[in-house]
Formats: structure tokens, sequence, C-alpha cells
């Protein structure tokens, strides 16, 4: 069969992956054991390379929720919101987002990814100018690409680089969309918000602040790090997603405008995609209700990255950001990083392996992401298998 | 500013990024071809074109830029524009 040209360097790469025997994007978790275990490879390991952060994956109401929805709603909806119909709970989920944001509408989407996707597609257009983060996650680039607007990159968490290439845009400037996230996914560090928002009003942008990584984790009732920097209300658009703090798949938007419920309608993520199953809604409503109220889960959450963090610097490693949820430890370089993450596994501990171009700079990760479910004895085992590694602290 | 001018500018903002991978860059040295850069390194590059001409070169008009030489017309592009 003739080989398709487009696939040789994804080829080429798993082919590098398979001469090493490390396949870090095709692990297979055979057996999860609890919201921080697995059984992979025949070992108890330890999952420190989820997204897991409140550890709500196996809550007893959030399954109770999922089943009694399952048994009465059935397994799927099998079509999309606008062709084949919303049930009553997908709204509700809306209403209850907007309620927990204090904003006034939301629309849910079938992903996270899709929610980046489907929002800035529809808010931007050709000829219209989105600017975006650096180091956005690649939903925000392929939102911009999906959308066909101009789409200009800035420097990673800088607003005065924001503000200098907004000037450039001249009178274009009040209709551009800014988009930038909470907290970065590779290095857990988090945006200078409240100076972004100095920049929008400046020039009269609207402002959209992907929180998949905050919600949850950050802020006193766990809206983030908009709440937690006391912006909110300055936020045109939050966008975030029900795989990480509200353990499931989905993803959201709120907002204040009155454009919302038209949004939606032009947003083809949205329109062209089937909608959540109930079992889905159902134990994510009950997760969100959890989460507002998950003060202990966040005071511990804290803890635990406090720990892992403090642990991993007194070995000697460089660490991406302060304590965070995510707290990435720089690995060097991209073979050496393998090698460790492969160390670390048959250690009993799996974090994520990120290498370039995927990550910021030109240097590998591995990502360790922190749950409220760890226990302390978890993260001293995280760091032990760390410590464990014979090779050169990079 | 003719196009040599854009061009052997244009080498000087590449250099750091190429890493002595070619040793003579010119007009018709490939961006990710010889010169390997991945995408992040073309859009950082990018950055670096945008504040040295002061100008705007958006992410999504770059899909037919192959060498440098195709990146020096387009800032020209944008210099008349802008200018």
């Amino acid at each position: 069969m003739k080989e398709n040209p487009r696939l040789l360097a994804v080829r080429a790469v798993r082919q590098e992956l398979a001469t090493l025997g490390i396949d870090p994007f095709g692990i297979q978790i055979d057996e999860i054991l609890s919201p921080t275990e697995g059984l992979i490879q025949g070992r108890r390991t330890i999952l420190a390379g989820t997204n897991n952060y409140l550890g709500l994956t196996f809550d007893p109401d959030c399954i109770a929720a999922a089943r009694d929805a399952l048994e009465s709603a059935g397994t799927g909806t099998t079509g999309s919101r606008m062709a084949n119909g919303s049930y009553a709970a997908h709204r509700e989920l809306e209403l209850d987002l907007a309620r927990f944001y204090g904003k006034r509408d939301a629309i849910v989407f079938s992903t996270g990814y899709q929610a980046n996707l489907g929002m800035i597609s529809a808010l931007a257009g050709p000829g219209d100018t989105v600017m975006i983060d650096a180091d956005s996650h690649a939903s925000i680039y392929d939102g911009c690409n999906l959308s066909g607007a101009n789409t200009i990159r800035f420097r990673h968490n800088d607003p005065n680089d924001l503000a200098k290439r907004m000037g450039r845009l001249g009178a274009e400037a009040s209709h551009a969309l800014i988009v930038v996230e909470g907290v970065y996914s590779m290095l857990g560090d988090r945006a200078p918000l409240r100076e972004f928002v100095e920049v929008k009003k400046a020039f009269g942008a609207t402002l959209l602040v992907d929180e998949a990584h905050s919600m949850g984790v950050l802020g006193e009732k766990g809206r983030g790090l908009c709440e937690e920097m006391g912006v909110l209300g300055d936020i045109d658009y939050v966008v975030g997603t029900f795989s990480k703090s509200l353990g499931n798949t989905g993803g959201f938007c709120v907002g204040d405008s009155d454009e919302m419920e038209v949004l939606r309608y032009a947003s083809r993520p949205y329109v062209f995609t089937a909608s959540l199953p109930p079992a889905t809604i159902a134990a994510t409503r009950t997760a969100l209700r959890k989460l507002a109220a998950a003060d202990d889960l966040r005071l511990r959450i804290r803890e635990n990255a406090a720990r892992l963090h403090a642990g991993l610097a007194a070995l000697g490693f460089r660490l991406g950001a302060p304590a965070n949820a995510v707290v990435a430890v720089l690995a060097g370089e991209k073979v050496e990083a393998l090698r460790f993450w492969h160390h670390l596994l048959k250690q009993g501990v799996y974090v994520n392996v990120m290498v370039p171009p995927a990550t910021p700079g030109n240097e590998s990760l591995l990502r360790c992401s922190v749950s409220a479910a760890h226990t302390p004895e978890q993260v001293d085992a995280i760091c032990a298998a760390f410590a464990s590694w014979p090779g050169a602290r990079v | 500013m003719t196009h040599q001018d854009v061009v052997a500018q244009l080498i000087k903002l590449v250099e750091p990024y190429a890493e002595g991978r070619v040793a003579h860059i010119t007009a018709n040295t490939g961006l990710t071809g010889e010169l390997a850069l991945d995408s992040l390194k073309v859009m950082d590059l990018i950055t670096d074109v945008e504040d040295h001409y002061e100008i705007s070169v958006p992410l999504n008009t770059l899909a037919d830029i192959k060498t440098v030489g195709d990146l020096a017309s387009l800032i020209q592009k944008h210099v008349g524009n802008d200018a």
C-alpha cells in the first residue's frame, strides 16, 4: 500500500519510540483501582498523570446520579442538540453553570476541546483578529484555524507584549478577541489576569479565559483563577471542561453577553456534534455541586501540590512554576526524558512526558498532576521514584 | 527596502533558530525543510519578525511560506501595507 506522505513525520516518531522500547503515548491502564491508582503492565501504579484534580471520578454520589440517569434516560442522545433535540438535563446543567459563575448564560459542549473550538470559531471569522498567548493549548490554535480569523500570537503571559501587538492593529483592536488560559497545562504557571483585563479594557476588546486547569482548584468556590484574582466580572467568556476537576467529559462556556443564545447556533462544533449522554450530564451536575462546596478538597490539593513541589525541589530538580496542581519537572533532551519517564513507570509512578514542540521552549517535561485524592504517602512515593533516577538532574 | 535587504535581515533573525544546521542560509533555504524548524520555532521566528519590523503577521497567512525568500516577500507586503 502507498504510504501517505502526511504521516511520514508521525511514523518516524513512532519508529523512534519503538526502537527505544518506550511508548508513553500508547500507554494502557489495564484496570483503574481508584482515582489515584491503576494497574499498568501488571504493576500497581500511582497515577500522577491524570487531571483528576479533586478525585471525583469514583465519588459515590456522582456514580449514583449517573446510574439513575442511565436507567431512566438511556445510554445516549443519538444526535446533536440542534438537529435532534436537547434533553431537559442539558439545559439544567447550563443553568447550573451560569449560576455557579454568576454569569448570564452557559453553553455546554461535548468536550473541552470543542468548547474552545466552538467559541473561538463562533466569535471570530475571516477579517477579524484573535490574539492568543504563545503557549496556548492546541484547542485554541485549532479554534483560530477553524475561525479563519487573523491570528496573532503574543509572548507567553506578557500583557505588555499583548498591548504592543494590539497597538499595531489600530482601530481594529476594539474588535479583537483575546484568548488566554488561567493555568497553563504544561508548566502549571498562572496568567497575570488582572493585567490582561487592563489591556482588554484599554483597547475595548473581548477577553476569553480558558480555566480548564484551574476550575475546582483555584478560587474560594473553585471558580478558577478569575475568581482568585477577583476579575470574574471583567471576563467576557470563561471556557472550561468537565474532564478534569469534575471527573467526567464535556466542556462549557459561560458569559454575560446577550449573544450567548445566538452563539451556540453559530458554532459548528456545537451544531454538528452528538450531545453529551444523560449519565454524563447527571454525574457532572452532581460533581459541580460538590466542587462548589469542596473547600476541604481544595485545601488538600494545595497541601499535596506544596508537598510534591517541595519534595522534588529538595531533590534538585528544576520545576516549571510555583506549587500548583500541575508540577512540571524540566527534563532536558527528549530521549533522556523518555528514559526517565520509563524509569518512573517501572517504579510504579505514572506521569506525563511532554517533548518539543508540544512544550514551551526547547525542553522536555515530566508533568505530574496532583489530586486531592492522593495521600501524603503517595506524594512521598512519587518523590522517591524521582529520587531513584540514576541519571543527571538536568 | 529591497527584497535582498529583507532577506539579509531575515537571515540574521533566523540564525539563532537554525542552531548551525545550515552553514550558508540563503533566500532559497527552506524553513521547515533544510533548517528543520518545527511549528513552534517558526511561530517564535514570526514573533521576532513582527517586533523587528513593527508589523502584524497573522499565523493564518503563513501556509504558503516555505523558504526564507517567501517570508521576505510576505514581510515586504506587510511593511508596504503598514507604511
